[in-house]
């Protein structure tokens, strides 16, 4: 199988990230729309006079947690729409022939910092819900498996560190 | 780097250029002068021995050991 160009693993790979960047961005403009209209609905409730929504009446008082889980759900495709660009920029370098740059390393510690603050986001929000009276069925879990994509991806950015210094040294071997 | 390539005495001694000297080893100009500013990490067997066919030397008359501190490749992050 070859390992870059059309046909290769890189080029598959290359695709889904696209795709999934496109979808990710496109999302949050819709989450980003749907809060901005949250907002105004509940600036002025009049506006919802000819829109029906379940259960009658209690948008107006949700409005606040309505806007705020957007926001979070925004902040959490944000994070991710981070994550794919930076795979993305490494997916450049890879398809270049020389994914050992220095830059690639700061890449791969800002995903390892993502997946770290989105898993605490998780948590920041299992914390907020709580509190909340009429959110039921939440119960908090610890993710051993996202701790470990952490690890893996802070231990990979030492790897290609290491990779980046070797790249120089042979630069300079004449 | 303790390590020095006379490159430079070499070629005046034989009113060689550069270029010339990358045109007849194959090494290119630009790695050929990294080599005369002392700025090499390593050196080739190859690189080496094309050097002293062309220069008509020794590797030990290119090479010349001045006691003084290591070059360390620094890391870019």
């Amino acid at each position: 199988m070859r390992a870059l160009g059309p046909g290769s693993v890189s080029s598959f790979l290359k695709f889904v990230l696209d795709v999934a960047y496109l979808a990710l961005l496109v999302g949050l403009v819709g989450v980003i729309l749907l809060a901005l209209a949250a907002l105004l609905f509940s600036v002025n409730p009049s506006l919802l006079d000819n829109v029906r929504i379940e259960p009658a009446g209690q948008f107006p008082e949700r409005a606040p947690v309505v806007i705020a889980g957007l926001l979070a759900a925004g902040g959490y495709m944000a994070g991710v729409l981070v994550i794919i660009g930076a795979l993305r920029r490494i997916f450049v370098t890879l398809t270049a022939g020389d994914p050992f740059r220095p830059d690639n390393v700061g890449r791969l510690r800002l995903i390892g910092l993502m997946l770290a603050a989105l898993e605490l986001g998780r948590y920041v929000l299992w914390a907020i819900s709580a509190w909340l009276p009429w959110v039921r069925d939440v119960e908090p879990n610890f993710s051993l498996t996202a701790w470990f994509s952490v690890l893996v991806v802070f231990v990979l950015a030492e790897v290609f560190r290491e990779g980046a210094r070797l790249r120089r040294e042979a630069e300079l071997t004449i | 780097m303790p390590i020095r390539i006379r490159l430079d005495a070499m070629l005046m001694q034989r009113r060689m250029s550069l270029v010339e000297l990358a045109d007849r080893t194959g090494v290119s100009a630009a790695n050929l002068a990294v080599l005369k500013q002392g700025e090499a990490r390593a050196l080739r067997f190859s690189t080496l021995s094309a050097l002293c066919r062309e220069l008509g030397c020794e590797p030990g008359d290119l090479l010349v050991y001045e006691p003084g501190p290591e070059t360390v490749i620094e890391d870019d992050l």
